[in-house]
C-alpha cells in the first residue's frame, strides 16, 4: 500500500496544472493559519486613514473606505473561505454518500423515491435556494454552511448511486453475500471504498464552488456579520471601484486563483485516479 | 516462394515490462491455400506477432529487427500511406470481438460496401448480396437491411468475414475469431472459414488458444511460449507426437475423455430442485406491459452427497442464473430448493445465514471475484469472522487454507492485484472453504484461465473434493471439462433441463437432439490428446 501511495502521489504530481494548484492551496492555507501573526489585530479594526493606495502608510494592498487593512481582510478571510468550503463540503459529501448508498444498494421502489428526491433539489437553481435558506435562517456561519450544504449534495448522491448500482452486481460483492456478511458490511466494507475515488474528485471542486457560493452571498450582504469574508469586501468596494479598484481587486484575485487551483487539483485527482489515463503516462 | 514469410521477427516491449520482448526471433512462413495456427497462452506474443503483419502494432511497440516479405515486399519498411492500401485488399483481418467491431450505427449492407468504396472498387448492391451470401447468412435481404444490433454474435462474425473477404485478400489473418461464440455458432463458423479458405486458395493465419480448434482447422502449428516459437510442424504431428516439452504440457493439460464412473452416487441427496423457476422482467415503457423473459423453467436436479454434477450449456441458456438461485442471489417465483429437510426458497435473510455456511460459490471471473481494495488474508477470513470467529483465529485458518490451495502464507499480506489469474483462483477457492462447507458451487471456475493454469485449478478441486467430502455443483460451457470433472450432468438449453445422467451415458450416447448437436461442436472432437510421460497428473 505504501508503494501504491508513493506512485499515486508521482502520477499526481506530474501533472503541472495540479503541482501548482496544490501550491496556491498552500500558500491559501498558510495565509489563513498565520493571518493572527501577520497581522495581530481584528481585521475590523480602523488602522490609518482611508483609502491609501496600495503600499502608501504600512498598507501593502491599501486601506478601504473606513481604513481597514485590505491584505489583513484577504488573510481572515480565507480562513472564512477555506472553513466554509471544507465543511459544507463534508456535510453534502455524508449526506449525499447516505443517500446515494441506500437508493443504489436497494434498488426498486426506494431507489425511485430518493432519487425523485434528489430531482427536486436539482430543479431549483442552487443560488436562489441559497439565498432564501440563509434570509429565512438569519445569516450565521452555521446557516451558511448548512444552506450550502443542501444545494451541493445532489450531485454527490447521483454519483454513488451509480457506482452502487454497477458494484452490487459484480462478483466480489455477491462473494459477500454469499458469505453471509451483514448489510452493512457489504455497503461500507465492500463497496464503498470501491466507489470513493470519483466522490474525492467531486468533493475538490465542491469546495471550489462552495467558496464561490460563499463569496456571493456575502456579496449580497448575507454573510456572517461578525467574520470578514472576500465576498463582503467586494460588495463593500463595489460602490467606489473607480477611486478605490484594491478594495475589490485583491479579493478577487484571491478568490480567482482559490477556485482555479480547487479546480486544477480536483482534475489532477481526476487523472490520477483513473486507471487507464496513470497508466499511459 | 512463400506468399507471407516472417523472418526474425523481434519486437521490444516498453522498459519496465516482464520481459524485455513481446516477441523474439519469430520466424514462419504461410503459403497460399494452408491454414496456419499460432497457437499459445495469454501473453505469448500471438497477437503482438499477426499485429506486427497488419502494421497495427500498438504505439508503445517498436520492431527491432526481422522482416516480414508479403507478395515479394518488405511489409516494415512501407509507408503508412502504402500499408493502408494493402491492408483490407491484399491481408483481410477478423477480430476476437464481434458485438464490438461493427457501427452501430450503419446498416450492415453499407458497412461492407464502405470496404468496396474505400479501396475504390465501387461497392454495388449485386456484389455486396453476393458477400453476404458467401458467408451463408439467412435472408441477405433482410441482413443488408438490418443494424448489427439486431443480429447475433455467430451472425456478426459472419460480417466481419465477408468485410475481411471483399476484396479478395491472399491472406487473412484471423485473431481468436471464435473465441466469443458458444460452441454450436464456433463450429459453424470455423467451417465456414475452411470453406472458403480451400475455395479461394488463401493462406490463412489463425491465431487461437484452444488446441481443440487447431485439431479441427489446422495444416500446420505454430506453438509460442513467452515470445518465441518453440515448436513448429505439420499439425498432425504437433498434436499426436509433440516434441518440445512445453507443447507436450500445452497437451496434456487440455480436458481429456470422461473417465469411467466407479460407482453410481447413492448417498443421501445433499440438495433437491423441484420445479424452481425465474423469470426475468424487463420494462416495456412508459405504456407498454413488462416483457417477460424466462431465465430458468421448472428445473428439476438430484444432487447426492460426495458427487460433482455438471451443469453444461451454452450462454444464456439458464445455468447460471439456476446456481445463484441455490445461493439465493436470485430469487426464483417458483418451486422448492430443499437442502436436508429445509426449504431455502421461503427463508428469509437471517434465517438464511447457518445456511451460509454450509453452501459456498466460485464464481467465474478471479479479477471481479475478489475486493481490489482488501489484503487476500482479509478476504479470506471475512466469512468466519462474520459466523463469530474471532479474528486472529480467522486469520490463522486464513493461513492454513492458503497452504491448502499452495500459495504461500506470505500472500495473506498481499492485495489481489500482485496475483495471476491462476493464483487469484486459488484464494477464490480457499474463501469459499473457509466456512467448510458441504456444497460448492462452481460457477465456470475455469473459463478466464489460461489451459495449463486450467488443468491445475481442475486437479486441485478435485483433490480437495475427495479430501473434504464435498458436494459439488460445476457449471460449464467446455463439455471437455465437464467430461473430465462431472460423474453426472445436466444439459440445459433456453432454460431447460433437456438431458440428465451420467457423464459417461450422456457423452457416448446422448438422447436429446440439443446434446448430440453440442457434442458434435466439441473442437476436435476426433482428436484424442495424447497422454504421454509427462502428462500433468
Amino acid at each position: 500500500m505504501k508503494k501504491l501511495e508513493l506512485e499515486f502521489l508521482g502520477t499526481f504530481l506530474r501533472n503541472r496544472g495540479a503541482a501548482a494548484g496544490l501550491a496556491v492551496l498552500a500558500l491559501v492555507g498558510v495565509a489563513a493559519a498565520s493571518a493572527g501573526v501577520l497581522f495581530p489585530y481584528s481585521p475590523w479594526d480602523m488602522r490609518g486613514a482611508p483609502f491609501m493606495q496600495p503600499g502608501e502608510m504600512e498598507f501593502v494592498l491599501g486601506s478601504d473606505s473606513l481604513g481597514r487593512d485590505v491584505a489583513a481582510g484577504i488573510a481572515y478571510g480565507a480562513r472564512v473561505s477555506l472553513l466554509i468550503g471544507a465543511v459544507s463540503t463534508l456535510v453534502a459529501v455524508l449526506l449525499g454518500i447516505t443517500l446515494g448508498a441506500i437508493a443504489g444498494y436497494a434498488g426498486g421502489v426506494v431507489d425511485d423515491a430518493i432519487m425523485r428526491f434528489t430531482e427536486f433539489f436539482q430543479t431549483v437553481p442552487s443560488f436562489m435556494l441559497a439565498v432564501v435558506l440563509v434570509a429565512i435562517f438569519s445569516p450565521s456561519l452555521g446557516s451558511i454552511v448548512a444552506a450550502i450544504a443542501i444545494v451541493s449534495w445532489p450531485p454527490v448522491a447521483r454519483v454513488i448511486r451509480a457506482e452502487f448500482l454497477s458494484l452490487r452486481s459484480r462478483e466480489f460483492v455477491q462473494a459477500a453475500e454469499v458469505l453471509g456478511r451483514s448489510r452493512s458490511a457489504i455497503i461500507f466494507r465492500e463497496i464503498l471504498p470501491n466507489a470513493l475515488s470519483p466522490i474525492i474528485v467531486l468533493a475538490s471542486l465542491m469546495v471550489a464552488s462552495a467558496i464561490l457560493l460563499e463569496s456571493g452571498l456575502s456579496f449580497l450582504g448575507l454573510g456572517d456579520p461578525n467574520m470578514i469574508s472576500w465576498g463582503f469586501m467586494i460588495g463593500a468596494g463595489r460602490s467606489v471601484i473607480r477611486m478605490a479598484w484594491w478594495m475589490s481587486v485583491f479579493p478577487g484575485v484571491a478568490i480567482f486563483f482559490t477556485v482555479l487551483a480547487l479546480n486544477l487539483v480536483g482534475e489532477g485527482l481526476s487523472d490520477a485516479l483513473n486507471p487507464r489515463l496513470a497508466r499511459r503516462r | 516462394m512463400s506468399l507471407l514469410d516472417v523472418r526474425n521477427l523481434t519486437i521490444a516491449l516498453p522498459p519496465g515490462a516482464d520481459r524485455a520482448h513481446a516477441v523474439e526471433d519469430v520466424s514462419f512462413t504461410l503459403d497460399a491455400g494452408e491454414i496456419l495456427c499460432i497457437v499459445g497462452e495469454s501473453g505469448s506474443g500471438k497477437s503482438v506477432s499477426a499485429g506486427a503483419i497488419m502494421g497495427l502494432l500498438p504505439p508503445a511497440l517498436g520492431v527491432v529487427r526481422g522482416s516480414i516479405v508479403f507478395e515479394g515486399r518488405d511489409l516494415l519498411g512501407l509507408a503508412p500511406t502504402a500499408m493502408r492500401l494493402l491492408r483490407g485488399s491484399r491481408i483481410g483481418m477478423i477480430f476476437q470481438e464481434p458485438m464490438t467491431a461493427l457501427n452501430p450505427l450503419m446498416r450492415v449492407g453499407e458497412q461492407i460496401a464502405e470496404v468496396l468504396k474505400v479501396h475504390g472498387v465501387g461497392g454495388s448492391a449485386a456484389r455486396v448480396r453476393e458477400l453476404i451470401e458467401a458467408v451463408q447468412l439467412p435472408d441477405p435481404e433482410r441482413i443488408t437491411r438490418s443494424y448489427p444490433h439486431l443480429l447475433s454474435g455467430g451472425q456478426r462474425q459472419r460480417v466481419m468475414i465477408a468485410m475481411a473477404l471483399a476484396l479478395e485478400p491472399a491472406v487473412l489473418i484471423a485473431d481468436e475469431p471464435t473465441t466469443a461464440l458458444d460452441v454450436t455458432t464456433q463450429m459453424q463458423i470455423l467451417g465456414l472459414i475452411k470453406e472458403i479458405q480451400s475455395r479461394r486458395g488463401m493462406g490463412v493465419l489463425f491465431i487461437t488458444h484452444d488446441f481443440g480448434v487447431v485439431a479441427e482447422i489446422a495444416d500446420r502449428v505454430a506453438v509460442m511460449q513467452y515470445g518465441r516459437i518453440v515448436e513448429a510442424g505439420p499439425a498432425a504431428q504437433v498434436l499426436n507426437a509433440p516434441q518440445h516439452s512445453y507443447t507436450q504440457a500445452l497437451i496434456a493439460a487440455v480436458p481429456h475423455r470422461a473417465r469411467a464412473l466407479a460407482t453410481p452416487p447413492n448417498g443421501p441427496p445433499v440438495l433437491e430442485l423441484i420445479g424452481v423457476r425465474k423469470t426475468y422482467w424487463r420494462s416495456g415503457g412508459l405504456f407498454a406491459p413488462r416483457i417477460g423473459v424466462p431465465a430458468v423453467q421448472d428445473a428439476d436436479l438430484v444432487l447426492r452427497k460426495g458427487e460433482t454434477l455438471g451443469l453444461v450449456g451454452e450462454s444464456g441458456s439458464g445455468k447460471s442464473t439456476l446456481a445463484r438461485c441455490v445461493v439465493n442471489l436470485v430469487k426464483p417465483e417458483e418451486g422448492a430448493i430443499r437442502f436436508g429437510d429445509t426449504d431455502l426458497r421461503r427463508l428469509m435473510r437471517r434465517h438464511w445465514k447457518p445456511f451460509r455456511k454450509r453452501i459456498q460459490m466460485i464464481f467465474q471471473d478471479p479479477f471481479a471475484s475478489l475486493n481490489p481494495r482488501r489484503r487476500v488474508g482479509d478476504i479470506i477470513a471475512e466469512g468466519p469472522i462474520s459466523h463469530g470467529m474471532a479474528r486472529a483465529a480467522a486469520l490463522r485458518r486464513a493461513g492454513e487454507l492458503l497452504a491448502l490451495v499452495q500459495l504461500d502464507a506470505g500472500a495473506a499480506e498481499r492485495f489481489p492485484h500482485e496475483f495471476s489469474g491462476g493464483q487469484r483462483q486459488r484464494i477464490g477457492i480457499a474463501r469459499a472453504l473457509a466456512l467448510e462447507p458441504e456444497l460448492l458451487i462452481a460457477d465456470e471456475p475455469v473459463s478466464a484461465l489460461d489451459v495449463s493454469v486450467q488443468a491445475q485449478i481442475l486437479a486441485l478441486l478435485e483433490d480437495l473434493r475427495q479430501r473434504l467430502g464435498l458436494t459439488m455443483l460445476f457449471i460449464t460451457h467446455d463439455l471437455r471439462v465437464a467430461a473430465q470433472v462431472c460423474g453426472r450432468v445436466a444439459v440445459m438449453q433456453r432454460g431447460v433441463i433437456v438431458e440428465q445422467g451420467a457423464t459417461a451415458e450422456v457423452f457416448a450416447a446422448p438422447r436429446h437432439p440439443y446434446t448430440q448437436s453440442l457434442l458434435d461442436s466439441i473442437p476436435g472432437r476426433h482428436w484424442l490428446p495424447p497422454v504421454g510421460q509427462h502428462s500433468s497428473r
